[in-house]
């Protein structure tokens, strides 16, 4: 059974174009187009610290947008992501700054709450059946309102590099005498590998893109969807703990109340990168490709002067573009 | 069916249970930092009429800002042999549950209320309410703009304009050899809707464009359209100096990064002023990549926390214009006590203070300097 079930995220005509990836190839060749153009336009824009910036200011967004993929391809969504990383980061920066603790116990309890919030969004989504949306709506509220409560309110500040404590910073960012390299983006490579075998060869994987076609179907095949289905949130959990580690360690400062929308830019890359809203039909890779046309427009629209209310436009624009680029592929493939 | 009841049950039980959870966001956020200090005060004074009871309705607690003004509000208010209930909402943004603490300030039927409003028209009705009551109400940090002639007594505010004006002068010390024909002087406003703000932005952009005038420069302000329209700089096309203001289209840590990213990679910039925590936070985020501030670039801040006053006190800012929060809090407290007696109180400007590597060890600065 499982070894049938085809991810949709690959289907296209074209035979070569399929194996290079459909949609990703597009994807990848906006991303170029527009480095090309931003560094044709602005000098500013053409360095080295540039694109360290692009990567340093993608990889909590990177880590929200693998985990949510995984919602996605169960046909559901997971709102929580945004406030639910401002909070994990929250909470494991407060124990290490306001109760004295090491930064690995911090960053172990960040990653926890993560988990621990994918299971109850499964909870909710896989075992009560309450639709996703509703469900991670009310734990996005939920996450945002702990964050508070944990800090009293207050925005914490992870310990900054110069300290002995600040070791953490250097998993993203690590400076060999003079140079910063971006060691964040190899993790980033990394898991995106391990999450594309989990997704594609392995069993949970195929089950949860399995529940995303028809999810009916896979119970009555006899897959336990619920567990499966459960499995789905607790990645996407995780991934948002990655995520909360990720932030603190770019902008180390974390202020409570804030988060909400971050789940939006995740959501966005997922779908840009060829994820189905519809469910049954994703790819991880893709997900990094559609974070990174986010991210290029973010930084690239200011080096050209453009007002801050044009980039939200243009960016609104791209995942219409996106979004119909994806239905036409599928109609076009007899679907 | 049974299954059925079963899920009903859990569905209700998950609801009851989100509920609580939504109430409590706001509950304990708003009483954890409340206070009631000075009561062994007013028992040493027995029964006393000098001593009152306030309610002091805040922005929150997210900027550890405000914590240092509760510090200076307790101190003034156990001083005084005052009591008094400090609450505040999760965020900046969170403008409802701020009305509603106000609601419950008036039913607690305090001598008087202390309020900073995130939204002015929003607190209206119960603003009537409290005048109704005759409650006196007292403004402080950015206090409450456009309020009904006589609903708030006086204000203890920093005078953000001023404030944002002495980072001018102050920075202007340090660059005016730098400051020459095809040079860029850059500004980060969080926002451009917040007064507070905004006047911050505006006092520096103005005063700046004055002082550059006066060295026989021409300037002119450009980017976002609400400083470009509100400074009282002359427009003037292909001016020596240019005057660039960027605000973020939402208030998150990426994108004001971005920005000052943006200003610190042009070749022609010499300085970049951050208006708040949040954008002067973004500027050391934005440097540690590009590491110009300090050399090619002067940086300054506005406000503490541990990574401005870090940054500081390695020369990555020039300096930084700090508020004097505990004096807010001792002045706020001040006032009210006054307008429960029933004396006459006007507006306290609070002040603003100039601090670098060298002076933020003073004890006068220092107490104003949080992490």
């Amino acid at each position: 059974m499982a070894g049938k079930v085809k991810n949709a995220g690959s289907r296209t005509t074209n035979p070569l174009v399929e194996k290079i990836g459909g949609q990703r190839l597009v994807v990848l060749l906006v991303i170029i187009t527009l480095f090309s153009f931003f560094s044709i336009k602005s000098e500013a824009f053409r360095q080295y610290s540039t694109i360290l910036s692009i990567l340093d200011y993608s990889y909590y967004i990177t880590f929200m947008a693998i985990g949510v993929t995984f919602a996605l391809i169960t046909g559901g969504n997971d709102l929580s992501i945004g406030t639910g990383m401002v909070c994990y980061g929250l909470i494991g920066g407060f124990l290490i700054t306001k109760m004295g603790m090491p930064v690995g116990v911090g960053l172990v309890v960040t990653l926890l709450c993560g988990i621990l919030m994918g299971v109850l969004n499964g909870t909710l989504v896989a075992i009560m059946e309450i639709p996703p949306f509703i469900a991670t709506l009310c734990t996005m509220m939920i996450a945002r309102g702990l964050g508070s409560i944990v800090t009293g309110s207050m925005s914490i500040t992870w310990p900054p590099l110069a300290t002995e404590q600040g070791w953490f910073r250097s998993i993203f960012k690590i400076t060999i005498g003079d140079t910063k390299y971006p060691l964040g983006f190899l993790w980033v490579i990394i898991l995106i590998i391990i999450m594309t075998i989990v997704l594609n060869k392995t069993r949970p994987g195929r089950y949860i893109i399995a529940i995303g076609s028809n999810k009916e179907a896979t119970r009555l095949s006899g897959v336990n969807v619920v567990k499966w289905h459960m499995l789905a949130y607790i990645i996407c959990g995780l991934f948002t703990g990655f995520a909360g580690i990720a932030y603190a360690a770019t902008f180390q400062a974390v202020a409570p109340g804030t988060g909400a929308g971050l789940e939006l830019d995740a959501i966005c890359g997922a779908i840009i990168g060829g994820t189905s809203m519809k469910g049954g039909a994703g790819s991880i890779v893709g997900t990094l490709l559609g974070v990174f046309v986010m991210s290029m427009l973010k930084t690239g629209l200011p080096y050209i002067g453009l007002q801050a209310n044009w980039q939200q436009i243009i960016t609104g624009i791209v995942l219409i573009v996106a979004v119909l680029i994806d239905v036409i592929r599928t109609k076009k493939s007899g679907k | 069916m049974k299954k059925k009841v079963l899920s009903m049950f859990l569905s209700v039980a998950m609801a009851a249970t989100i509920l609580v959870g939504c109430g409590n966001s706001n509950t304990p956020a708003s009483n954890t930092p409340a206070s009631s200090s000075g009561s062994e005060a007013s028992s040493d004074a027995g029964s006393a009429d000098g001593s009152f009871h306030f309610e002091i309705v805040s922005k929150g607690f997210q900027h550890q800002y405000w914590q240092a003004v509760l510090k200076g509000a307790e101190q003034k208010a156990s001083e005084l042999g005052d009591t008094m209930n400090f609450v505040g909402p999760n965020s900046e943004s969170d403008i409802a549950p701020q009305v509603q603490m106000l609601d419950a300030a008036i039913a607690a039927n305090p001598d008087a209320i202390g309020l900073a409003a995130l939204d002015t028209s929003a607190c209206l009705d119960a603003i009537t309410a409290a005048q109704n009551a005759g409650i006196p109400i007292v403004g402080f940090d950015s206090g409450v703009p456009n309020a009904p002639e006589g609903a708030i007594v006086a204000n203890a505010a920093t005078d953000n304009y001023a404030a944002g004006a002495l980072a001018a002068l102050e920075t202007w010390q340090l660059i005016k050899d730098k400051v020459a024909p095809g040079t860029r002087i850059g500004v980060l406003s969080q926002d451009a809707t917040a007064e507070s703000i905004v006047n911050r932005g505006l006092g520096f952009v103005d005063r700046m464009a004055d002082l550059i005038v006066s060295a026989d420069l021409t300037v002119n302000v450009e980017g976002n359209d609400r400083f470009v329209n509100d400074t009282i700089a002359e427009k003037t096309e292909g001016a020596d100096v240019i005057i660039e203001v960027l605000v973020p289209s939402s208030v998150t840590s990426e994108l004001s990064t971005i920005d000052c990213q943006t200003l610190l990679n042009k070749a022609d910039t010499i300085c970049i002023y951050g208006s708040n925590q949040h954008s002067a936070e973004a500027m050391v985020t934005a440097d540690e990549n590009i590491g110009k501030f300090g050399s090619a670039v002067v940086g300054v801040g506005f406000d503490s926390g541990a990574v401005i006053k870090a940054a500081v006190a390695d020369g990555t800012f020039a300096g930084a214009i700090t508020q004097a929060p505990v004096a807010m809090g001792e002045k706020l407290v001040e006032l009210l006590h006054a307008a429960a007696s029933g004396e006459a109180v006007s507006d306290v400007d609070t002040g603003c203070q100039w601090y670098t590597a060298e002076n933020m060890n003073d004890a006068e600065i220092s107490q104003n300097l949080y992490d």
